[in-house]
């Protein structure tokens, strides 16, 4: 249905039941500046205030509530199919207690199913009281943890407000893999202010040294969500603190296009040496590694997600949960007058022109690429003529588009062709 | 009007001179004295109607108002005032005022005494024969020296002291008396009311309801109510819709007679069909010679006028149309370019009147404009005894080996400023290619300066060099002596080897290479990084002076696109597509329209 081999100016919207869960887990121990996820910080996070347990109250019943919801419109678990991957993201999930990990992946088996062998991925940062316990966290289900390393250089970690160290990522990833979860992952940034191809290639081989099972490399993106008009009471995002603000206006003048582009091609040679597959614009693996629950979504499977900001996809709807905690917990929280109610938000209906863009984007940051048939391939032959001249993408024969090293770095120039 | 005036009681009158002296201030007065507008709704300059107008504080166009004043000798008469423009631009304007009239008030500021346009207006009306009734005006500032300035207009014009009036045209003294003496001095017009219909067309305006209103002097004959007319230059024929004077907003009459002026709804649609300068006649009594019309205002300075958006091309074109009515004295001709697409190539007389005229476009028309770098007419002799042509568009120019020779339009400059700034200006005109003619002493601290100058040197930003080494107090006029060769040359700007036409000027030789190197720094800043390198070159024919290179475009990515992303990000993309799609293409590069518009709107050296 939503393989890539199939036509897409054919895709007509089709509704579906989700076969991958997201979870968003907000807290972090403190706000990185540059980050542009839903995040809460400091005393709500931890200490004597923190609401890490309120919102996991919160968190089983909104995915009770969705659970409820799926069951009249799909049928129960087990007549219905069960999910392929869990993703807990953050925000810092490894901040949760393992029990409550625990109890929420016994949660989601129970209400929505785990498929067997279903790949359950939770985000973890290396720092010492921010980790988890690995063991724990393998016996509570997690199959697969991704590491926020960002980076090996002590300056850098230091320029991004980071607080863990080289040896902390070193003990996150062997404590994962004495505990025998299945893949670990790391995720690094480049194109950092102060950076340097020299610096990069350091980190690069530092995490290659480690030998994790999958890398994300993400060059350093500064937007401001606050000017898209995307943080508003139901919006998915949160304002910007104006001290990031600030940080961000500085930190872009250190940044470089070209030295980016350079960090992208050094790593993906590397990568490719050390025996990483490239399959997505950002995303490395070693063979059976791949994320399965990040290639649903560019593959446009349907899926379910909760926690504030979470976005779900239905196959025809994009449905979001509103941003911000406070009203998040007012919402799920049941009160003496009045039972738990769905968080605040939106939702968006993909038309079917929208569906062939969407399709046509996100298959092509894949290594999959787009398959087009014959007549939609020559429909979009002027569209596409200049980004083949430049040498960004490649046609198969068979019609297949793919991304060249090239043409990854500049993907938007394609997109922006296409969508 | 209750009765009839007789022709002998007719004046018909021109206000004139230099800018800002008081022309729309004293019509304001003498509207108020001979009650022609109700008390109520007077405001300041009340014929400068125009919302530009209002808002430069200036008058644009001339404006006619019919008025009656009974004088002392008990009887009344009908005065036809006519206020005019002072801005150098707007020069035409005077002077077709001036073959409407018999008489024209020459105001002279007293606290600022004779300046350029005075000067250049009184010749106006002298050639014209027109009597002058000379007035000091805004005697009540303490800064006014009637004696200096009434030495003055001795000295420039021969204007004896005892035909002087003074004035105030803010407090209204010495109005009343102005009053009479336009009634004593001015001659009535003397056309014969019996004679076939020949009637001037000065200015017109497009309405809805009428179509084309046309307003005329009538020279000779009778108008009535009802009759059809024919313009003799187009040949269209019309049953009149409606016919009036201007008091100062219309008014319909029973009929109009030689020496009167008013206005003549025709009810024509197509404003072809009655240009200015045309001869109003009636088909039951034709005329047999049309009116000598108007010599056609001549343009000096050359731009093309382009939509921002291209779609609204259409709109831009009636557009013009309807305003060329209004003002005949720009002209216009479809173009093309590459980098602003559709467009027009337009005349104007002058640099206020191509901002006026864009303006005006944008603003009665809600239309939204850029326009490239004036440029004037260049005439070309071409090689092998080919004959000369005309060029006022720089991508015209022909190939440097079809050229004998350039010649650029010359003109006369007359600068009237306080003596102690001689030396500043002398530096300016040499530094513009100018040269000194002579000098004149207006009284003993002011001097009339005669320049000869390039056009091409003053309409770039003479103006305001002038007054900043004067600190305001110099006024210039000029007009046009010929063409004289001169060592020009066309500088293209080429991007990826193409040369977007927009951008070619033609310059002096020895200007080229500083110039060529502004503008490529200039537009490597401006465009975007693209898919390949982008060389950006100026060129004189094949001669490449200075080079700039766009690097090639290495990064433009999303880097995450997940479960949350999807959205926001495709948003983000048909942004960029929407950015892509409004990019004007110079070959295969892609330059956002707002890079030429920044191009031209700094396009000053
Ligand atoms: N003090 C004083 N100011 C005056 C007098 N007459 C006009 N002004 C001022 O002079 C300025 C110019 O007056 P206008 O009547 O607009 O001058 P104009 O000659 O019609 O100007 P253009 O149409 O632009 O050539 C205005 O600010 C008037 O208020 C006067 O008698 N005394
Ligand atoms: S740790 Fe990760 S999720 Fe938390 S603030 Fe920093 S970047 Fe954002
Ligand atoms: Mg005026």
């Amino acid at each position: 249905m939503s393989s890539p081999e199939t036509e897409p100016t054919e895709a007509s919207p089709v509704e579906a039941p989700p076969v991958a869960l997201y979870v968003h887990v907000p807290f972090c121990v403190s706000q990185c500046p540059y980050c542009d996820f839903v995040v809460v910080a400091g005393r709500e996070a931890r200490g004597p205030t923190n609401r890490i347990d309120a919102f996991t109250a919160a968190l089983e019943t909104e995915l009770r509530l969705r659970a409820d919801a799926l069951d009249a419109r799909w049928g129960m678990p087990g007549s219905r199919p069960a999910l392929a991957s869990v993703y807990f993201g953050g925000g810092t999930p490894s901040l949760l207690p393992v029990a409550t990990v625990a109890g929420l992946i016994d949660l989601i088996r129970d209400r929505f199913g785990l498929a067997g062998g279903a790949e359950v991925t939770l985000e973890a940062n290396p720092g010492p009281d921010e980790r988890g316990d690995p063991a724990a966290l393998r016996d509570a289900g997690v199959t697969r943890l991704s590491i926020g390393a960002q980076s090996f250089d002590p300056d850098e970690l230091r320029a991004l407000g980071r607080r863990h160290t080289r040896a902390d990522i070193a003990a996150t990833v062997t404590g994962a893999r004495s505990a025998g979860i299945p893949s670990v992952s790391l995720d690094l940034l480049y194109d950092i202010p102060g950076s340097s191809l020299r610096t990069w290639s350091r980190t690069v081989d530092a995490a290659l040294r480690l030998e994790p099972d999958h890398l994300s490399l993400y060059a350093l993106t500064l937007d401001d969500p606050d000017a898209e008009g995307l943080t508003g009471p139901t919006g998915d995002h949160l304002p910007l603190r104006p001290g990031a603000r600030r940080w961000r206006e500085k930190a872009r003048s250190g940044q470089d296009d070209d030295r980016a582009a350079a960090m992208y091609e050094i790593a993906d040679r590397r990568l490719a040496a050390a025996g990483y597959e490239w399959y997505e614009i950002s995303n490395w693996a070693r063979p059976g590694h791949q994320s399965r629950h990040n290639l649903a979504y560019w593959r446009r499977l349907p899926y379910e997600a909760v926690g504030p900001g979470a976005h779900a996809f239905d196959g025809a709807t994009r449905r979001w949960n509103a941003a911000r905690l406070d009203t998040y917990l007012a919402a799920l929280t049941p009160t003496e007058r009045a039972s738990p109610n769905p968080p605040p938000g939106g939702s968006e209906r993909i038309d079917s022109g929208t569906a062939i863009a969407e399709r046509a984007m996100l298959s092509l940051r894949t290594a999959e690429g787009l398959a087009l048939a014959p007549a939609a391939l020559a429909r979009l032959a002027t569209r596409l003529a200049a980004p083949v001249a430049a040498g960004l993408l490649d046609e198969a024969p068979n019609g297949r588009l793919t991304l060249t090293l090239r043409g990854r770095m500049l993907s938007n120039e394609v997109f922006a062709r296409l969508v | 009007m209750a009765e009839r005036i007789p022709q002998e009681r007719l004046r018909n009158f021109s206000i004139i001179a230099h800018i800002d002296h008081g022309k729309s201030t004293l019509a304001d007065r003498l509207l108020e004295l001979t009650h022609a507008i109700d008390p109520r709704q007077m405001t300041s300059q009340v014929l400068d109607s125009m919302d530009l107008e209002r808002e430069k504080g200036i008058t644009i166009k001339a404006r006619a108002v019919r008025l009656e004043h009974t004088a002392h000798d008990g009887l009344t008469y009908g005065l036809n005032l006519i206020d005019t423009p002072g801005h150098v631009d707007f020069s035409y304007e005077v002077s077709h005022s001036l073959q409407a009239c018999e008489g024209a008030i020459l105001v002279v500021d007293a606290a600022q005494g004779v300046e350029a346009q005075t000067l250049a207006n009184v010749h106006l009306a002298l050639r014209e024969g027109l009597t002058i009734i000379p007035v000091l005006n805004k005697i009540d500032l303490p800064s006014a020296e009637p004696e200096l300035v009434m030495d003055e207009l001795e000295t420039a014009l021969a204007i004896p002291r005892e035909e002087v009036l003074l004035l105030s045209a803010k407090e209204g003294t010495g109005v009343p008396e102005l009053l009479e003496a336009i009634v004593d001095r001015v001659p009535p017009p003397k056309g014969d009311p019996g004679a076939p219909l020949r009637a001037l067309v000065f200015d017109s305006h497009y309405d809805p309801y009428k179509g084309v209103v046309v307003y005329v002097r009538l020279e000779e004959g009778t108008l009535h109510a009802h009759d059809l007319i024919r313009l003799m230059a187009s040949g269209a024929e019309a049953e009149l819709l409606e016919l009036g004077v201007f008091r100062p907003q219309l008014v319909p009459v029973p009929l109009l007679r030689a020496g009167e002026v008013g206005y003549v709804a025709t009810g024509l649609k197509n404003v072809r069909e009655a240009q200015v300068g045309d001869t109003v006649t009636s088909v039951a009594r034709p005329a047999t010679q049309p009116l000598p019309g108007y010599q056609v205002a001549k343009s000096l300075v050359f731009a093309g006028i382009y939509p921002i958006s291209g779609e609204d091309y259409p709109l831009l074109r009636d557009a013009i149309e309807k305003l060329h009515l209004n003002d005949a004295s720009f002209t216009y001709e479809p173009e093309s370019s590459i980098a602003l697409g559709f467009g027009f190539r337009c005349g104007f007389l002058g640099l206020l009147h191509m901002e006026i005229v864009q303006e005006r476009l944008e603003r009665e028309f809600s239309l939204e404009l850029i326009a490239s770098a004036p440029s004037v007419d260049y005439e070309v002799l071409l090689t092998n005894a080919r004959g000369t042509i005309h060029v006022d568009n720089p991508s015209k120019l022909p190939p440097v080996s079809d050229i004998e020779e350039i010649r650029e339009p010359w003109v006369r400059l007359s600068v009237v400023t306080p003596a102690a700034y001689i030396g500043a200006l002398m530096e300016l005109s040499t530094n513009r290619r100018g040269t000194f003619v002579d000098l004149e002493y207006l009284d003993p601290t002011r001097v009339l300066m005669r320049f000869e100058l390039p056009l091409a040197e003053l309409i770039v930003d003479y103006y305001d060099q002038l007054k900043t080494r004067t600190a305001g107090y110099a006024s210039m006029d000029y007009e046009e002596i010929g063409y004289r060769p001169a060592n020009l040359v066309r500088l293209d700007v080429l991007v990826a080897g193409e040369p977007v036409d927009a951008l070619s000027i033609i310059v002096h030789r020895e200007n080229a290479a500083a110039l060529g190197r502004t503008l490529v720094a200039r537009l490597r800043q401006l465009i975007p990084r693209q898919l390949f390198e982008v060389p950006i070159q100026a060129a004189v024919g094949a001669n490449v002076i200075a080079r700039e290179t766009v690097r090639a475009l290495r990064k433009n990515v999303l880097a995450k696109c997940y479960g949350g992303d999807i959205t926001r990000k495709r948003k983000l993309l048909e942004k960029q597509r929407e950015g892509k799609r409004r990019m004007k293409r110079v070959g295969s590069v892609e330059i956002p329209q707002e890079a030429f518009l920044a191009m031209l709107r700094t396009d000053e050296s």
